[in-house]
Order: C-alpha cells, then sequence, then structure tokens
C-alpha cells in the first residue's frame, strides 16, 4: 500500500503529502479525508491502467473501488493481470 | 468617456508582486532566458487548487488578484485576457504523453489546463465570477487586443468594472524551438547592457500583468487608459511615424504634449532601429524609458511595460533602471507606450494622469 500512496501522489501532484499521512481507511473523495474531486477520479482511473493494466469496466463500481487506499489496494489484488 | 486604471498587479523577472516603489530593486541577470520571481502563490489560491496549476496559470491568477486588491474590487464585471502561447508547459506535457503513450491513457489534467484560455477561466472559477470571459491569442496582439475588447465594453456601458491582462510563460520546449529561429542571442548578456548590445537577437522573458479598468475612478488612481492602437507589418517606418500621428492626433495631443516614451526596445539591433527612427523623426528631444531589458521579449511584453508607464505616472518618476535616454519632466502627464514585437506587431498605448 505503500507503493500504491506513492503512486496516489505523483499521479495527482500532491506532493505536500507525505505518503504516511494517508490512512489506509481514510476516504478518498471526502472532506474528512483527501478531498479528492471527479478529476482525480479519472486521474486514478488511468493510474490503474497504467501501473496494473486494469480497466474498470463498470463505472459504476468507481465509487466503491476508491473509497480508500485500501479498497484500491484490494481491488488491485484481485484484478491484476501481467502487464504486457 | 474615460477609461480608469484604477489597480495593477504583475509578476515578471523583477520583483513585482512585492509591492513598494517601483523596481527600488532591480534584478540583473547575465543570461538569455528570464524567468519570473514567483511569490507564495498560496496566499490567492488553495492548496488542493495549486496543485493542477502550472506557472502560467498561477502567475495569471496572482497578477489578477494583486490588480483587483488594488483596485478594491472583489468581483469584476467581465474577465478578459491575451496570451500568444497559453498553457504551453501542460501543452506539452500533454502531447508528450500522447506520442509516449500512442495516445492512450491520456491524463485530464493536462488537457484541462492546456488551453490559451485556462487563466481566465481560473480566474473566473476563483472569484465566483460568470460574467464576459474571452481570451485573445493573437500573437504579438494579444493583449493589445483584449485592452481594446475592454475599452470598447465599458464604453457600450455594459460592465463597470473589467478585468483585463497578458500573460506567456516560457518552458523548455518552446525556449528550443524559438532558439532555432534566431531570435535570442547566442551568448548570455547582463540584462542592464542589453540595450546598448551591438548585435542581433534578444532575452527571452515572461510574466503576467492585469489592470482593473473602470469608468470610475478609485482612490488610489493615478491614470487613464486615454487611447489603444496597433499597426500590423508596417512597411517602412514613415508608416509607423504617420500612424503615431494620426493616433495622438486622434487623442487630441501632438508629440510636444507627451512627457515621456515608453518603448520596447529588446537589444536586437535591427529590431531596435525602428524605435531610433520614431524617436529621432517625432521625439529627439524626449526622455524614453525602455522596459524588456527587466521583463524579457515574449508576445505580451507590453502588459509589463503598461504596468511600468502606470507605475511612473503614479510614482511621477522614472526608475533609473528603466531610464533609456534623457530626462523626464518633473511633471509626467502623458506617456506613450510604443512596443513591437518581431517588427511586424506594433502597438501603442496613450496614457494620461488623472
Amino acid at each position: 500500500m505503500a507503493d500504491l500512496k506513492a503512486q496516489i501522489i505523483e499521479q495527482l501532484n500532491l506532493h505536500e503529502v507525505a505518503p504516511e499521512s494517508i490512512g489506509d481507511d481514510q476516504p478518498l473523495f471526502s472532506k474528512e479525508g483527501l478531498g479528492l474531486d471527479s478529476i482525480d477520479a479519472l486521474e486514478l482511473i488511468v493510474l490503474l491502467q497504467q501501473h496494473y493494466n486494469i480497466r474498470i469496466a463498470n463505472p459504476e463500481e468507481g465509487p466503491k473501488i476508491f473509497q480508500s487506499v485500501r479498497t484500491m489496494a484490494e481491488y488491485i489484488t484481485a484484478n491484476q493481470t501481467i502487464k504486457a | 468617456m474615460n477609461i480608469y486604471i484604477n489597480g495593477t498587479g504583475c509578476i515578471s523577472p523583477q520583483n513585482t508582486a512585492q509591492g513598494g516603489p517601483l523596481l527600488a530593486a532591480p534584478r540583473e541577470y547575465e543570461q538569455v532566458r528570464l524567468a519570473t520571481v514567483d511569490p507564495d502563490y498560496k496566499q490567492w489560491i488553495d492548496v488542493k487548487q495549486i496543485r493542477r496549476m502550472s506557472r502560467v496559470v498561477k502567475m495569471g491568477v496572482a497578477a489578477a488578484n494583486l490588480s483587483l486588491e488594488t483596485a478594491g474590487i472583489t468581483l469584476p464585471d467581465a474577465i478578459i485576457t491575451g496570451t500568444a502561447y497559453g498553457c504551453l508547459d501542460d501543452t506539452g506535457v500533454f502531447l508528450t504523453k500522447m506520442v509516449n503513450q500512442q495516445e492512450e491513457m491520456l491524463t485530464p489534467t493536462a488537457f484541462i489546463q492546456s488551453t490559451h484560455n485556462t487563466v481566465a477561466g481560473q480566474i473566473a472559477l476563483l472569484l465566483g465570477c460568470n460574467g464576459y470571459n474571452n481570451t485573445f491569442v493573437h500573437r504579438g496582439f494579444s493583449f493589445e487586443n483584449a485592452l481594446l475588447d475592454a475599452i470598447m465594453i465599458l464604453k457600450e456601458g455594459t460592465a463597470k468594472h473589467i478585468l483585463a491582462g497578458g500573460m506567456d510563460e516560457i518552458t523548455n520546449y518552446s525556449h528550443q524551438v524559438l532558439s532555432r529561429f534566431g531570435i535570442y542571442k547566442k551568448a548570455p548578456v547582463k540584462t542592464m547592457e542589453l540595450l546598448n548590445s551591438p548585435d542581433t537577437g534578444t532575452i527571452a522573458g515572461e510574466g503576467a500583468a492585469f489592470f482593473a479598468l473602470g469608468v470610475t475612478s478609485a482612490p488610489g488612481t493615478a491614470a487613464t487608459l486615454t487611447g489603444v492602437s496597433t499597426l500590423y507589418k508596417p512597411l517602412w517606418e514613415g508608416e509607423v511615424i504617420g500612424h503615431i500621428m494620426k493616433f495622438l492626433e486622434d487623442h487630441h495631443c501632438t508629440p510636444a504634449d507627451i512627457d515621456l516614451l515608453v518603448t520596447g526596445r529588446n537589444g536586437d539591433i535591427d529590431q531596435d532601429e525602428m524605435y531610433e527612427e520614431v524617436a529621432a523623426a517625432l521625439f529627439p528631444d524626449h526622455a524614453e524609458a525602455s522596459f524588456k531589458h527587466l521583463c524579457g521579449e515574449y508576445p505580451t511584453a507590453a502588459a509589463f511595460g503598461l504596468w511600468m508607464a502606470n507605475a511612473i505616472i503614479a510614482e511621477q518618476a522614472v526608475p533609473e533602471a528603466a531610464v533609456f535616454y534623457g530626462h523626464a519632466p518633473k511633471k509626467i502627464n502623458r506617456i506613450l507606450l510604443y512596443n513591437h514585437h518581431q517588427g511586424t506587431h506594433h502597438s501603442f498605448v496613450l496614457l494620461t494622469a488623472c
């Protein structure tokens, strides 16, 4: 999950956020959490494609997948294929 | 009807964002590419929003905020910008990713931020301004056409306060490409010696300058924007001289009524020849100030020139770093700003003290 946090920071240009300051279960899209928005959601979709070769087939799954770093990591573990 | 310059803001290679006397401590460089002195942009932009902004967006938003602050305006009726190159940095990022990733998996941020009207859009979003919002992309006339649009709207009476500005940035890519055209000096030159340079080429620059324009004056207003005119590709210097005569006549004055000539000399011996011809023909005994050795050459550099000219009227003094020739009179009532970009885009701005 530490790698995933670093990738999120890089992809979203959150350079003022330390990876260790992002809690595993911290909400990504609420004000109490990282406060990300819809553009960030698109960036995270691209991140999954680029780094893990995962395409989200059903957009309705998005809120569940991107709830927290842990939910993202679980989705990656369950769906990751070897990158061509 | 008078158009008042009620507030100004400038981000440039000089310390123009921090306020205080004009060019009190000018920065001297010895290089062919000047970069802006960046203030702490977080004083105007939220941390979560700033992460998506490239330098030109940040400098534009900052200059816009500075001009509104000095004018005491929180919400203008319209926002009009001029930029020749737009958001080059994000354009470069987006195009590079297109190539490297075979047009797949492109991220939205660089695309969204790569359009020329991003700066005007971001200012509107941050201010919550739903009024007229326009960006002119007309190479060396981008800023001047933004000013002309603002003047026309104010004279039509559909707006009382307009935020108008010009900005451009340099990136490594753009500097490399422009260098191939032979626009810049081959070797570093001291900026305070640039205007006496004996060869061709100039130095690259960048920056943003914004103006809060209104039909009524504010407590700190120093000058009115009396007139703006442009001339494209004059065939010879006589055409420029004739244009200036007509421009001044249209505003009920002659060269004798001009107290200070501010020119866009850039240290390129070929391009500066036009300023020599114009000064010799119309303003032989006038004091002359210049600004491109302070901000560098870029298509909207006239915005820096206008910012400086307004500050000269406000302070009634020409800073030593800007003097090119002569001594300005004690009372600086009228300034003619004459700039040309690459010898093709000539512009004239007349300022009058309030």
